[in-house]
């Protein structure tokens, strides 16, 4: 059964996955792992990203990953406005804003999803482009050409945000505002003003993530809830708010999938996520790569 | 560059206690006023209803720069730091997980002083050599006294005209306190700081000090130059223990 050429073939395709699994969470590592908000309706958001790409794909014949792209700027808006309504409504009023802030983005959540399935129905949607469906060889292993798009989109998440964080006056704010607030005030940052910023650019990335998740398979409305444990598995497991480690947990809960299915069989691949978890946190609470 | 702070008449509370009755306090450009007082008499208060957190129920804080005058009851934290004020805040109130190069560069996140980042970051490093070696540490993981060098030097970063110092001694050995004040003054002598110092500590306040108020029960009692201090009845009988 065990051989080193599957061995092989299991960590190649772990590798893809865990950067489709780092994808799907960065989004979350800004709103939830910097900002401190139980953002639980990130992946619903996120679906939203793919049935608007879905829309855009095949009503102007746009490429999808382009379609992802044009909407990053219309979710940065959309996450402005929601970070706005929950400041407003909750977070200003009081200590248990946490407890609170879950109902509201679980709330959140449900609306999207009962709102994509009243508007495109409960069928699974697809997109097409040239690279999807076709495979590539990597020695004596085919690849599918629809996981280098997840590849892409991961590193360039990664990288783009690492930098934009570390090197930004306004990205080092990002950084400080959950540790301490009215510190932040006294360099002179508001920090709602940055919260609502920095909201808004974890949303933006989720479009993009949305068209990566229907360019790698089919999408359906209630789709969210698979992601939601396995994307704050991966934000926790990372240390929070640290986006390389963001890549690196996904690619650890990636292979480690991977490598379980190969060895035991699909159905074990679940509880890896948070067998890790569990694991990590007994041993490091502050994740691999926090601070 | 004409620079003052004028109070006023200042009061101010939490809810139903009142902090401050009456205050009136003013510095000149280039002055060092020591704000004296045991815990608890509204030191703090204070600075922190010049910094527009705390806002005070009657009275004025002005700002003359020149030849505006600005309200500062009326403005933001944030509007009052780019006017060129910066405290450094009881507790130190650093960004523990990041490092303390992180730290210092957020000090410079007011627009007046991004231009001038790379010489503020490098006359910091010259001042504080010890932040220079730890720049890639956690500013939570250094010991009290490198802690409250890197708040004071987080502020500088904004290149601030007048500098506000909250108890810079609390929680630190005696030793390190007397460092901590040596450093303030050489600072504002070689850079002209105009400097509002908050502190309990009477003998090492006036090392560095032009002049000096006494605070108690939120009213100032007695406002004189170093040497009126030293020979007041009030201060002997409060600090001196004569």
């Amino acid at each position: 059964m065990f051989s080193l050429d599957l061995l092989f073939e299991a960590l190649i395709f772990g590798v893809l996955l865990g950067c489709f699994y780092a994808a799907v969470s960065i989004g979350l590592s800004v709103s939830f792992g910097l900002l401190d908000v139980p953002h639980v309706a990130h992946p619903a958001i996120m679906v939203l990203g793919s049935y608007c790409t879905w829309l855009l794909a095949t009503r102007s014949s746009l490429d999808p990953l382009l379609a992802g792209v044009l909407l990053m700027p219309a979710f940065f808006l959309v996450g402005v406005l929601v970070y706005r309504f929950y400041y407003e409504t909750f977070e200003r009023r009081g200590s248990d804003a946490a407890v609170r802030g879950l109902a509201f983005f679980f709330g959140l959540a449900f609306i999207i999803e009962v709102g994509l399935i009243l508007f495109f129905g409960v069928d699974q949607r697809s997109v097409e482009a040239s690279y999807i469906g076709k495979s590539f060889r990597f020695g004596d292993y085919r690849i599918p050409m629809r996981m280098l798009v997840a590849f892409a989109v991961a590193l360039l998440l990664t990288f783009f945000l690492s930098l934009y964080l570390s090197r930004t006056f306004v990205g080092r704010a990002i950084k400080a505002v959950a540790q301490d607030e009215p510190a932040l005030r006294l360099m002179g940052a508001n920090p709602v003003r940055i919260k609502q910023w920095a909201f808004g650019i974890a949303t933006g990335v989720s479009a993009l993530a949305g068209a990566m998740l229907v360019i790698v398979s089919p999408v359906e409305p209630a789709m969210d809830r698979v992601y939601i444990g396995r994307t704050f598995c991966v934000v926790v497991l990372a240390g929070l708010g640290s986006m390389t480690g963001t890549l690196a947990a996904g690619l650890i809960l990636g292979i480690a999938e991977s490598v379980v299915m190969m060895l035991f069989g699909a159905s074990w691949a679940p509880a890896v996520a948070f067998g890790l978890l569990l694991v990590v946190l007994g041993l490091r609470p502050q994740g691999l790569f926090g601070r | 560059m004409a620079l003052s702070l004028e109070i006023r008449g200042l009061d101010a509370g939490y809810g139903a206690v009142r902090a401050l009755h009456g205050v009136s306090l003013s510095i000149g450009e280039k002055e060092t006023v020591a704000l004296l007082g045991t815990n608890g008499n509204g030191k703090s208060t204070l600075m922190k209803c010049v910094m527009g957190m705390v806002r005070p129920s009657r009275g004025d804080i002005v700002l003359n720069l020149d030849g505006q005058a600005f309200d500062l009851k009326t403005l933001s934290t944030e509007a009052i730091v780019d006017l060129g004020v910066a405290m450094v805040p009881e507790g130190r109130r650093l960004f523990p997980r990041l490092t303390v190069e992180e730290n210092l560069l957020l000090g410079a996140y007011r627009r007046a002083s991004r231009r001038q980042l790379g010489r503020n970051l490098e006359f910091c490093y010259e001042a504080f050599p010890v932040l220079k070696e730890r720049r890639r540490q956690l500013a939570g993981s250094m010991s009290g006294g490198q802690q409250q060098m890197l708040a004071i030097a987080r502020a500088l970063m904004s290149a601030p005209k007048l500098l506000l110092v909250d108890e810079p001694s609390v929680g630190l050995a005696p030793i390190l306190v007397s460092h901590t004040i040596t450093k303030i003054k050489e600072l504002k002598e070689e850079y002209g700081l105009t400097v509002l110092m908050a502190e309990q500590n009477f003998h090492q306040a006036i090392r560095i000090a032009d002049r000096g108020s006494i605070i108690v029960h939120g009213e100032i009692v007695f406002s004189g130059t170093v040497s009126e201090l030293e020979k007041n009845e009030l201060v002997k009988s409060y600090y001196l223990g004569t």
